[in-house]
């Protein structure tokens, strides 16, 4: 193991707390992302070894799930929601005031300086504090310009 | 009819959004409907959950104690898993429970254990919920150490064992045997039903699924009583129920309430009102999969037999209220284009029918709509509920959640419809979409300024 090197023990008794190794899956390729910001393929490979399947399985279930990253991202990953409640309460343009004030390309999910990637996602489950987004692992919600800015301006 | 003073306890202090630990929870009385459950038979508790008419909490309403006897006698092991996927838009209730009360989720869930004679429980929450995940894994930590969960709960010899598992960013995996099949290891695939997983569920085995909800109302019936519970009581809706109410309302925010209030009084009483003191348009009072209505149903009571009888569902109780700058073509485009994601694809009414009600919406929306389009909707979608080419046809019921809002959208609002098409787009200021040179749909995002933030408080 190259990539989970070092976390021999804590894998195992990850897997310990399921009935069947194969529930391991998804909290194995969280470590991966937690560790390395994305999922590469050879990240697959090795928790395919991990967990006893084949590298295809692997894979299989990375690109079912919107939240294991296939790309590198950015610094800070920025996951903003545009669904209904968040929609109305002016998603679209903190999106749009994000991707021109911190530098993004017309159609870049990540800013030139290579600090922030965003997407847009489904509902985060913040609709009464919306419009929401997560940076990293952290949710903000009632954003307006100032306070988004203020958040996003913070980070380096 | 309002309600008389009553004691929240589900979410007592929400507004501090402070967790409470162990040792608080214990001194507040925590963990003793725990040491009463241990004195009972699985059936007692089981008997006292049904007679208290809990129904859950998750969207379908289904009774809570009946479910629990559904498990076969005698074959085991059995598990419990928690849904705290949480993804229905407009619902966002399970994660402050999580986060400010674990340990009356853990409660619940142990007493849960206890009553369908189970060993172990998972509880599923949704990836985008880290920090609700750290909180609880803290929480069971707490409860390890203290003798609470493992082999020996609370000295009594019974072993309850917990695992916090997270997801990955699926709405699909809310559905309980995609939940199943995603809690295994592989994509979060619905299964058909049946087997329903009381009978074969997790690993093949007897499985129930409860919402974080509708385990964490188990502790407070044990403690305060039947009578208490269905002292709160609008027909067969029993109980305090969190509502979350979002949108366009003055005070947007996730509300404890007995089941008997009416609309008028949530959106005006409780929320303050319309922002900008704005005219209601529409609401959607149940998570986004239920049907919409009109003003003229304000007086309808907010509960389960309450919103049916009015033409919907209280459903998660995820409710969005949209004033008239809302275009019901641009809504109706925005939620069509979730479902459309989140179709896992495993068939094909739901996979191309999501698909198709989203393109024709769109392209109506951005004035490209064309003759036959309306009725091209209708019939995907049908009429109503168990009409059209989706409803019914489809393995888990996401499929009726992309048509719903559709059929009920054109019902109410057919003739914006029709001048969406035949004016060639939306007369609403808030369009959003456009077709660039390429014939490409974009968002138009980069051409408004950043007005916003006026859902702030
Ligand atoms: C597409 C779909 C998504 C669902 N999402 C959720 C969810 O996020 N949370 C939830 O508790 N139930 C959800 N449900 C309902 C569950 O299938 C299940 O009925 C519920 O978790 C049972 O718990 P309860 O009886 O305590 O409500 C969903 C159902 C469908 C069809
Ligand atoms: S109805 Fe939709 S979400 Fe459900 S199994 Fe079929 S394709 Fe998947
Ligand atoms: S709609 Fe944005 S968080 Fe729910």
């Amino acid at each position: 193991m190259a990539i989970l090197k070092n976390r021999h023990d804590e894998i195992e008794k990850l897997c310990a707390k399921y009935p069947s190794r194969r529930s391991a899956l998804l909290p194995v390729l969280w470590m991966v992302q937690e560790q390395e910001g994305w999922v590469s393929q050879d990240a697959m490979k090795e928790v395919a070894e991990i967990i006893g399947c084949t590298a295809a399985e692997v894979y299989e279930v990375v690109s079912f799930y919107t939240m294991y990253n296939q790309k590198p991202v950015g610094r800070h990953h920025i996951q903003f929601c545009h669904t209904l409640a968040c929609a109305i309460c002016g998603s679209h343009e903190a999106v749009g005031h994000i991707r021109e004030k911190y530098g993004f390309d017309e159609g870049a999910s990540i800013s030139r300086d290579g600090k922030f990637s965003l997407v847009e996602v489904e509902c985060i489950g913040a609709c009464t504090e919306a419009p929401a987004m997560l940076v990293g692992e952290t949710l903000y919600g009632n954003l307006t310009p100032e306070r988004l800015d203020e958040v996003l301006n913070a980070r380096n | 009819m309002p309600a008389a003073a009553y004691e929240k306890v589900l979410l007592p202090n929400i507004e501090k959004n402070e967790t409470e630990w162990l040792s608080a929870y214990q001194k507040g009385g925590g963990y003793t409907a725990l040491r009463t459950a241990l004195g009972m038979t699985p059936e007692a508790i089981t008997n006292l959950v049904k007679d208290a008419g809990l129904r859950g909490r998750g969207g379908a309403g289904f009774p809570t104690g009946l479910k629990w006897s559904f498990l076969p006698k005698g074959v085991g092991p059995r598990y419990l898993a928690i849904n705290a996927d949480e993804s229905e838009p407009g619902t966002c209730k399970d994660r402050p429970l999580m986060e400010q009360r674990p340990h009356s989720m853990i409660e619940g869930i142990i007493i849960t254990c206890l009553a369908i004679e189970s060993q172990q429980a998972f509880v599923y929450i949704r990836g985008e919920y880290y920090n609700s995940a750290k909180v609880v894994q803290k929480a069971v930590d707490e409860c390890y150490a203290a003798g609470i969960l493992g082999n020996n709960v609370l000295g009594s010899g019974k072993r309850v064992d917990l695992v916090v598992h997270r997801g990955a960013g699926a709405y699909i995996c809310g559905e309980e045997t995609a939940l199943l099949t995603s809690l295994e290891g592989y994509r979060g695939y619905p299964k058909l039903k049946p087997p329903f997983p009381a009978i074969s569920g997790l690993y093949g085995k007897p499985t129930i699924i409860n919402n974080v909800e509708t385990v964490t109302n188990v502790p407070y019936i044990l403690n305060k009583g039947v009578d208490w519970f269905k002292s709160f009581v609008h027909e067969k809706s029993t109980g305090l129920r969190l509502l979350c109410v979002s949108g366009h309302v003055k005070k947007p925010g996730v509300y404890e309430v007995p089941m008997t209030y009416t609309l008028r009084e949530i959106i005006y009483d409780i929320c303050g009102g319309i922002r900008n003191d704005h005219d209601l348009k529409f609401i959607i009072p149940g998570g986004s999969s239920v049907p919409w209505l009109l003003p003229d149903k304000l007086d309808a009571v907010c509960s389960m037999e309450g919103l049916q009888a009015a033409g919907s569902f209280l459903g998660s109780a995820g409710m969005m209220v949209m004033d008239h700058t809302v275009c019901p073509v641009w809504a109706l485009t925005n939620l069509s284009a979730f479902y459309r994601h989140e179709s896992c694809g495993q068939c094909t009414p739901c996979r191309e029918g999501s698909a198709w009600l989203h393109k024709i919406l769109l392209r109506i929306e951005t004035g490209h709509g064309q003759e036959g389009d309306l009725q091209m909707l209708r019939s995907i979608a049908g009429t109503g509920p168990g009409t059209g080419m989706i409803c019914g046809r489809s393995i888990c019921a996401l499929g009726d959640a992309a048509a719903w809002p559709v059929s009920s959208a054109l019902n109410l609002y057919w003739n914006e419809f029709e001048e969406h098409v035949k004016n060639k787009g939306c007369g609403y200021k808030n369009k959003r979409f456009w077709m660039n040179k390429a014939g490409n749909f974009v968002n138009d995002a980069f051409a408004h300024k950043p007005t916003w933030g006026h859902a702030a408080h």
